[in-house]
């Protein structure tokens, strides 16, 4: 909460009342007649064009779904195929005067919107921009097919390639715009300004309101349209993103050019079924969708309704909304409605709904429609028309005999290169800054108030005499992250932070103080305190080209952001072909004596979802490389941080934290101990206890522990732990996980297949119980303990002579638990 | 009344604060809500109100001191108040030692070592394994000391340990008869039995040789009529009481060896990898065939003894194996420095002896076979000849090294005085 905004109880406490202004419901009422002076023939035509090209090559998708055929040629496909027969007009409409420069999200059921924007795209851009897109698209591998036997103009070119590389996607071809990665639900093109179409629902809810924030906060051209289904207005990432789109904060607090809300369109592609379910009258309870912008701001998000069966009456709200955006006034909000003839998915059987329903609606089918107000009006002759189609549907034959060819259409070679798609999980690219630009920022780095004090801390925690400074005085591991961090915002202009409590109060755990007054609101700003938006916008703004730095306050929190944590930011660089990249470092901080939902290590959840690299440091030396590392990256980190250590200084590293910049490499374990007889493998602050635990083997039992800190989990290179198990022959693997499913039980596996022969006894993992976490004040009996580790290695590894257990490691016990699953 | 100014606690886990700066002086008046001084904790800086109206009467800390929390930092008060019993407990941070009481007993787990199981499935980890067969320790013998008497590496070592010194291979030894064998498994025509301790310390010392260096063999023969002469000699004087040891073939040919090794030393020898340990004595060992098998118990100095003596100690120490009352050093491989196995006596005509690693050679003696010699310029006869099979490891010696070493053996033989 900024201190200049006054919370005045003589105001807020005063009664009133919340006044609505009215909502417009279906309010365009032009005919054809009187729309010619704003489209020439050639538009109205092109109108047409673009919603029969839909509409043939979703009827074309929808016939080789059902009967296997089309137009006589066979294919078989196997994948989805979730088909928007019906909504072309509200498709086209959207698409129709959006620029290159604005870029469209989707949800599982967008050929539609990829067509449209395609063509809209298409007939914006000059010749020589669409070769070169084209050429370059994949070194012109999804060019090449359509290539070959082309003659005609370079624009009809691109259309071809357009419909070639979208069915190729949806066939999963290596030549499809994504390589057959992402397929029917997630295809999509960039250069055309097609951006991820998102098989959960709702999935752009959030991720497209980032995109829009990476507009803004870079100054780019363009406004970012969220397409999304009218059911998905329940799900929660979208909520949050609509509650992150519209924070008072933009208009209120942002400063200079800054000013402003975001150039965003929430385009609810309402056919008035989610799956099987009626939204109106069934599973939801708004009615008319466009009621919801009168929930979220003063403005109403410039809510209404329009009639998407007409593609004049789409056109016509969004050159009226795009001003709005314009005027810095967004977000804005449409609820476009339109029907589907087709199932939900060839599956269905439309048991939901009666044959009336659907045929009153295919009588007011728009694109027959729009082809005879056409003809009526004198516009054309059905002629031209018949031309049209029969054009439409040669183009779609031949781009279905194309992609289904497996000669020039072939299938990912995973037999030849077996570890292809291994290769397109991390981009594993270095970048200093993610576009070459000034950085904003209020002051030199040498005049910051906490730069400053940390030029007094000491960088190492003894000193000379071995004596540890005074808490206060040592440079703890807080200022490791903060140091990377501030350096990486004086270095990359687009690099943002943001969640909960990130600005004036500096964290929750103090790493960003001294934030606040080195940077303009927009690097750095309060987050709605809603993890999905918080995760979920950062998705959509590195999608674009930006770096960002998310916060988790609790790594309890994880969960709050799950879709968007284990479904989008580890998926999108390989979905996509590797087109996109994903500088996004998300720092989850891990807590204790808070009781059960604030104190989880949740480290396991992140290693297991392929597309996520995972830290945990825990020194101040291993925090300031490794933060250093994830920024010059461009591959999604969980950055993991306990809340034990965030003061504790640097004692391992000789010299202390270098001032200067340095980058630990993700992935390598390191050795906090050197030693012969055991070694112990830690995941986060485990690693103190650890230590205490290898003194007192020392000292009371003459075993001389190698303590190793894990300090990445994915990836993670075992080399130096197979070393060390091949010198001690014993292992012991420990963290405050709960032990069941950890990824200490991973790293176990894997040690154990390969240092089998090495092996003295099995390695033993100590995780915490699987519980709830409790208080503080009985924490050592969750958490592992030094005592915990001696008991396990006395009980399972090396039996110490004249321990006592205070725990029990037994077998027995073991078997039990796992019974009893506790 | 005075009242003491305390440094606030900011948060629960704060301990100490640093004092920022004073705003106001020793002497000066305050009011409520005058900002006192300055701090700051790890995560942010604070000012601090003053709670009272008076005047500062004292503060106890300057700038830059870190400062336990809820500790007393100034006093505002009437002036000329007295504020003494405010100083007390004004101390800066230093280091106090945390006593912890246990406040009850740990609870005990009885830890049971379940001694290793020779019938039942074997305990071992993978790396004892690995390690006993490297070491040429028997894991049947061992009694595990890990969880659930698993063999572990440690028992292995320990093993290995007595086993160059092999104090547990005659502790094995001792028991005089060898229980019934246990049998395995029966099939129509086979049974399977478990291979004993002894045996499995052969098969491995064995392998371990032929595996872990170069041998081959060379066979030649002496003449042993000299031989034969003193033998026939001590024999009679045995028989009459003139000498007190009855000196056989084998007594001779081990002086005669050993006489041959003084004068080719590097015969004398371990070979140990990157380095050669080099022998003043020759310690002989002596194959012996015993009940329980092979042993190879060695005469330490025997370069030292005259061939009477030697033949009594070399008579002792076969004994001494055959009855199991060896000493265990003795029976280790690197006890002796050259071995000698005598197969004579049962007529075996040429063999091929196995090394006792680290050693670098072992004569295998023959039986005395009638063989036709030019006895002189054209005349044939037929001369009891010895046959000698001299094994040595190419690694530590070469092949005319080797075969000018058994011609000294067979010079030695041939020309034996005594």
């Amino acid at each position: 909460m900024p201190k200049n905004q006054f919370i005045n109880p003589a105001e807020v406490r005063k009664p009133g009342y919340i006044e609505f202004n009215p909502i417009p419901v279906n309010q365009y009422n032009k005919t054809i007649e009187e729309e010619k002076e704003n489209f020439s023939k050639e538009d109205f035509l092109r109108i047409y064009h673009d919603m029969s090209v839909i509409r043939e090559f979703e009827t074309m998708l929808n016939l080789i779904k059902i009967r296997g055929e089309y137009n006589e040629i066979k294919y078989d496909h196997p994948g989805p195929a979730h088909l928007s027969i019906g909504q072309e007009a509200a498709a086209v409409g959207m698409a129709y005067t959006l620029g290159v420069e604005d870029f469209i999200f989707g949800s599982h059921r967008s050929h539609g919107e990829i067509l449209a924007k395609g063509l809209s795209a298409i007939h914006k851009l000059n010749d020589a921009q669409l070769e070169q897109i084209m050429d370059t698209h994949f070194d012109g591998k999804t060019l090449a097919p359509v290539k070959t036997s082309h003659k005609g103009t370079v624009k009809e070119l691109a259309i071809k390639f357009l419909l070639y590389g979208t069915l190729a996607e949806i066939f999963a071809r290596e030549t499809g715009f994504n390589k057959g990665l992402g397929g029917s639900m997630h295809a999509f093109f960039t250069p055309f300004g097609v951006y991820p179409n998102n098989a959960i629902v709702g999935g752009s809810g959030d991720i497209s309101v980032g995109a829009a924030l990476y507009k803004k906060v870079n100054r780019k051209n363009g406004i970012i349209v969220a397409n999304i289904g009218d059911a998905s207005m329940a799900c929660g990432p979208v909520w949050e993103g609509l509650a992150f789109a519209t924070m008072d904060q933009f208009t209120e607090l942002w400063e200079g050019d800054m000013k402003g809300g975001l150039p965003l369109i929430i385009n609810i592609m309402n056919n008035q079924y989610g799956m099987g379910g009626q939204t109106c009258g069934e599973t939801m309870g708004y009615e008319i969708a466009a009621r919801i912008g009168a929930g979220l701001n003063k403005d109403q998000m410039h809510a209404e309704r329009v009639d998407g069966y007409n593609p004049l009456a789409v056109i016509d709200a969004y050159k009226r909304k795009k001003k709005i955006l314009e005027e810095k006034r967004g977000p804005v909000l449409l609820d476009v409605l339109t029907y589907r003839y087709s199932g939900h998915s060839p599956s269905d059987a439309s048991s939901y709904r009666s044959k009336e329903e659907v045929e009153a609606w295919e009588k007011q089918d728009s694109i027959v429609w729009f082809g005879n107000e056409l003809v009526n009006t004198g516009i054309v002759t059905e002629n031209v028309l018949e031309e049209i189609r029969a054009e439409i549907s040669q183009l779609v034959t031949s781009t279905l005999k194309l992609a289904i060819d497996d000669e020039v259409s072939p299938h990912m070679n995973m037999k030849k290169f077996p570890n292809l798609i291994g290769e397109m999980m991390f981009s594993n690219q270095s970048v200093d800054k993610m576009e070459d630009c000034p950085v904003e920022v209020n002051h030199p780095l040498a005049e910051n108030p906490r730069v400053k004090q940390l030029e007094t801390k000491e960088r190492f925690m003894f000193d000379e005499n071995g004596k540890p400074f005074s808490k206060i005085k040592q440079y703890a591991l807080r200022d490791g992250i903060f140091e990377a961090i501030v350096d990486r915002f004086y270095k990359d202009p687009t690099l943002i932070a943001y969640g909960e409590e990130n600005r004036d109060w500096g964290g929750a755990f103090a790493v960003y103080r001294g934030l606040t007054e080195a940077l303009p609101y927009h690097r750095l700003f309060n987050s709605p305190i809603s993890e999905a938006s918080i995760v979920g916008t950062a998705i959509g703004y590195a999608m674009c080209g930006g770096r960002v730095i998310p916060e988790i306050m609790y790594c309890d929190f994880l969960g709050r952001a799950g879709d968007e944590v284990f479904n989008q930011l580890p998926k999108w660089q390989a979905m996509s072909g590797n087109v996109l990249k994903m500088p996004v470092v998300i720092r989850v901080s891990v807590g204790s004596k808070y009781g059960a939902q604030h104190s989880q290590d949740w480290t396991a959840l992140a290693a297991h979802i392929p597309g996520l690299k995972v830290v945990f440091p825990v020194t101040p030396y291993d925090a300031k490389g490794l933060m250093n590392s994830a920024l010059q990256g461009t591959d999604p980190v969980i950055f993991f941080e306990s809340q034990r250590v965030y003061d504790i200084g640097e004692m391992f590293h000789k010299g202390g934290v270098p001032a200067e910049y340095y980058e630990i490499p993700i992935g390598e374990p390191d050795i906090k101990r050197a030693g012969t007889d055991v070694t112990i493998l830690t995941i986060g602050a485990t690693l103190y206890r650890a230590l205490d635990a290898a003194k007192i083997l020392e000292e009371k039992y003459n075993l001389s522990a190698e303590v190793i800190d894990a300090r990445s989990m994915v990836p993670f290179n075992y080399d130096l732990v197979i070393e060390s198990v091949k010198k001690t022959g014993r292992i012991v693997i420990s963290g405050d996980a709960s032990g069941r499913g950890s990824f200490l039980r991973d790293l176990a596996s894997n040690i154990t297949e390969l240092a089998f022969d090495y092996l003295d006894a099995p390695p033993v993992v100590v995780g915490s119980r699987n519980w709830i976490t409790p208080a503080y004040e009985l924490e050592d009996s969750f958490f592992p303990q030094p005592q915990w580790i001696i008991d396990a290695i006395h009980e399972r590894i090396l039996p110490l002579p004249g321990h006592i257990c205070e725990n029990d490691f037994t077998e027995a016990e073991q078997l039990d638990r796992n019974a009893r699953g506790i | 009344m005075a009242i003491p100014v305390l440094m606030p606690r900011q948060g629960q886990s704060v301990e100490t604060c640093i004092l920022g700066q004073w705003y106001k002086s020793v002497g000066e008046t305050v009011k409520t809500g005058d900002i006192l001084f300055s701090y700051e904790t790890d995560k942010a800086s604070f000012e601090e109100e003053a709670k009272a109206d008076g005047v500062l009467l004292a503060v106890f800390f300057s700038e830059g001191d870190e400062i336990p929390v809820l500790s007393n930092i100034a006093v505002i008060g009437q002036p000329d108040e007295s504020y003494e019993e405010f100083v007390n407990g004004a101390s800066t941070v230093s280091e106090t030692a945390e006593i912890i009481v246990p406040d009850e007993a740990p609870v005990v787990f009885e830890f049971e070592v379940e001694p290793g199981d020779l019938s039942d499935h074997l305990r071992i980890s993978p790396l004892a394994k690995n390690m006993a067969e490297k070491l040429g320790v028997d894991i049947y013998a061992l009694k595990g000391s890990g969880p659930h008497g698993r063999i572990i590496a440690r028992d292995v070592e320990a093993a290995a340990t007595t086993v160059s010194k092999p104090e547990t291979v005659a502790a094995r030894v001792k028991p005089k008869v060898q229980a019934p064998t246990a049998v395995y498994a029966k099939g129509n025509d086979f049974e399977i039995r478990p291979v004993s301790n002894i045996r499995k310390l052969i098969a491995n010392a064995m392998h371990q040789s032929l595996q872990n260096s170069a041998q081959l063999t060379h066979h030649l023969s002496a003449d042993a009529r000299q031989l034969q002469r003193l033998r026939k000699k001590f024999k009679t004087e045995f028989a009459e009481g003139k000498i007190k040891q009855n000196i056989t073939i084998n007594d001779l040919v081990c002086y005669a060896v050993i006489r041959a090794l003084e004068k080719f030393p590097q015969a004398n020898t371990h070979f140990l990898g990157d380095k050669m340990k080099w022998f003043s004595k020759v310690h002989l060992g002596l194959a012996v065939d015993t009940d329980r098998g092979l042993m190879v118990p060695a005469l330490k100095n025997a370069s030292d003894f005259s061939l009477s003596g030697l033949s009594a100690q070399l008579q002792q120490l076969a004994a001494q194996a055959r009855g199991g009352n060896i000493n265990p050093d003795l029976l280790s491989p690197e006890a002796a420095t050259f071995t000698i196995s005598n197969l004579g006596n049962y007529g075996v005509e040429m063999f091929t002896p196995v090394i006792n690693l680290p050693q670098v050679a072992i004569l295998g003696v023959c039986a005395i076979i009638p063989r036709p010699k030019e006895i002189e310029e054209g005349v044939y006869g037929f001369v009891p000849m010895i046959g000698l099979s001299l094994t040595y490891n190419h690694q530590a010696l070469d092949g005319g090294e080797a075969t000018r070493f058994l011609a000294e053996i067979r010079n030695q033989i041939e020309t034996i005085e005594y």
